[in-house]
């Protein structure tokens, strides 16, 4: 009985000594430059940003990138932003530029290459996981848009 | 169509499909396009259609041009097939305020239901063919469909979560010639008088930045005919063409429901009477698993087969030129990115009570 009351202290001990999983405390954020003037965003708002509509602040029009870095962030962001399917987001897309000669949100693979281009853009906004910008300087976090 | 075509076409078709799942899967840094392309091919068989309309094309393909830059936009659409190409739009456009803009150029008139959401990309529109009343000119369309002006189109929020949009155009109507509308062209000469053209359209959006909507469509065209022979057809030289319509394009869940009807009031001058006609249709989409959509579209008009107007679209070619009554039913898969297959049948009337089936298979895709 000891031996067992052992063995379970010691399982319960390795439990709460290994690291935490993958989705543990993540945090999917806007950003914008450190730089923006760029206020709070409203989640309809961001919305009407990301499907292509006109939004402005403080003069400034805003302008959305997509980050398509991994394919957490992807069903995140069209789940939580724009509420649409993938099929019937991409559809929506292509039509704005049928519709209006509007331009499409430019699509970013690369988190690092996304994150630069926030950081040299005011105007631009985008979301990416908390901790991938939390310590840099030249990104502000405008909003949570999801927590785990 | 003989073997060697169909081979040519699916060869074509194919090393295409290849090229745009392989560009589809390559992982650029990022990218932002300026430029999207629209393709489609088809192979359409049936019977009591002789003759394929002019937009039955084995292959076309649709060149969108986008530049936007501050308030500015230019806009232009090039629709190409084997056997034509035609700067369809050309619009250069200021957003002067937020989902406003004033365009000047070439555009669709507003008060079409379909065209005006699925202009000529094929991939775009879940069906392979249009409404008959929807046809482009080229296509013998009973309506006018591009008019060189200008065009604003708005967007206004009604509440927290609903909108507004109007679109009012007004500029240079099509003339009329032998059998077809011919609209002003930004390439080419342009002869014969053309007429002042006013259209509009006012909707209620559910959803702002949705794509649900419903709402009224208005225009009035003042055409001059170009030849005798439609001259002496209607006892006119030139007549007023008056449109009042109603239309819907609602999403629930995975259905989608497209209808549209018009009312079309031909004025003619005296002594040629006044005439008038009905004509409206109902499309109805369910998505179903595995990226399938299934559809089917009622057509149906009243009073057409014994317009005089109407009966001026007839080429006496034999084939069918305009449609009285429609049932089409249909299958689309969505099978790789941007590309989509789909099979479609349909059984029209003419005016003239002439029967026809068709089928088709078509390949659609949008680049990038």
């Amino acid at each position: 009985m000891p031996k067992l009351a052992l063995m379970v202290m010691l399982g319960v001990g390795l439990l709460l000594d290994c690291p935490a999983p993958a989705l543990a405390n993540e945090e999917l954020v806007l950003i914008v430059s450190a730089q923006s003037n760029i206020d709070q965003l409203d989640s309809s708002l961001v919305r009407k940003l990301f499907l292509g509509l006109t939004v402005n602040q403080h003069g400034d029009r805003l302008r959305p990138l997509l980050n398509e870095s991994d394919a957490k962030i992807k069903d995140l962001f069209l789940r939580n932003i724009v509420s649409m399917s993938d099929s019937t987001y991409d559809r929506y897309v292509l039509r704005l530029s049928l519709l209006q000669g509007r331009q499409q949100p430019v699509v970013y693979k690369d988190k690092n290459s996304l994150i630069h281009a926030v950081a040299a853009d005011p105007s631009v906004v985008s979301y990416v996981w908390a901790k991938d910008v939390v310590n840099n300087a030249q990104i502000r976090i405008v909003r949570v848009i999801w927590h785990d | 169509m003989p073997g060697g075509c169909r081979s040519i076409l699916w060869t074509i078709v194919w090393s295409l499909s290849a090229c745009v799942a392989a560009q589809a899967q390559a992982e650029h840094e990022h990218s932002s396009h300026e430029f999207e392309v629209f393709l489609a091919g088809q192979a359409l068989g049936g019977s009591g259609q002789p003759k394929p309309r002019d937009d039955n094309s084995w292959f076309n393909a649709d060149v969108i041009l986008g530049l936007a830059h501050d308030k500015f936009r230019v806009f232009g659409e090039y629709f190409i097939t084997p056997d034509e190409h035609d700067l369809e739009r050309f619009q250069v456009g200021y957003e002067f305020v937020p989902d406003t803009v004033l365009w000047v150029g070439r555009f669709h008139q507003p008060a079409s239901a379909w065209n005006t959401e699925h202009h000529h990309g094929r991939y775009l529109q879940t069906a392979i063919t249009r409404p008959a009343i929807e046809m482009w000119e080229d296509e013998e369309g009973l309506i006018p469909q591009h008019i060189t002006g200008a065009l604003i189109e708005s967007r206004r929020p009604l509440g927290t979560v609903a909108g507004m949009q109007f679109s009012g155009g007004i500029g240079a109507a099509p003339s009329f010639s032998n059998d077809n509308y011919e609209p002003i062209t930004l390439v080419d000469s342009n002869p014969g008088k053309h007429g002042l053209s006013l259209s509009g359209r006012l909707a209620f959006l559910p959803d702002y930045a949705g794509t649900s909507s419903t709402g009224l469509l208005w225009s009035h065209d003042q055409i001059f005919i170009r030849t005798a022979a439609a001259m002496a057809s209607l006892g006119s030289s030139r007549f007023n063409l008056s449109i009042y319509g109603a239309y819907a394009d609602w999403t629930f869940g995975d259905w989608r429901i497209i209808t549209a009807g018009y009312y079309v009031d031909v004025e003619l001058n005296r002594p040629a009477p006044d005439e008038s006609f009905m004509s409206g249709y109902l499309q109805a989409e369910r998505h179903l698993p595995h990226r399938l959509t299934v559809y089917a579209r009622v057509e149906d008009s009243a009073r057409m087969q014994r317009s005089r107007y109407v009966a001026l679209f007839n080429d006496h070619s034999g084939d069918i030129d305009v449609t009285l009554r429609g049932r089409t039913g249909g299958l689309r898969w969505d099978y790789a990115h941007r590309q989509a297959l789909s099979a479609e049948m349909a059984r029209v009337v003419s005016p003239t009570d002439q029967r026809g089936v068709e089928w088709r298979l078509q390949w659609a895709a949008a680049i990038p």
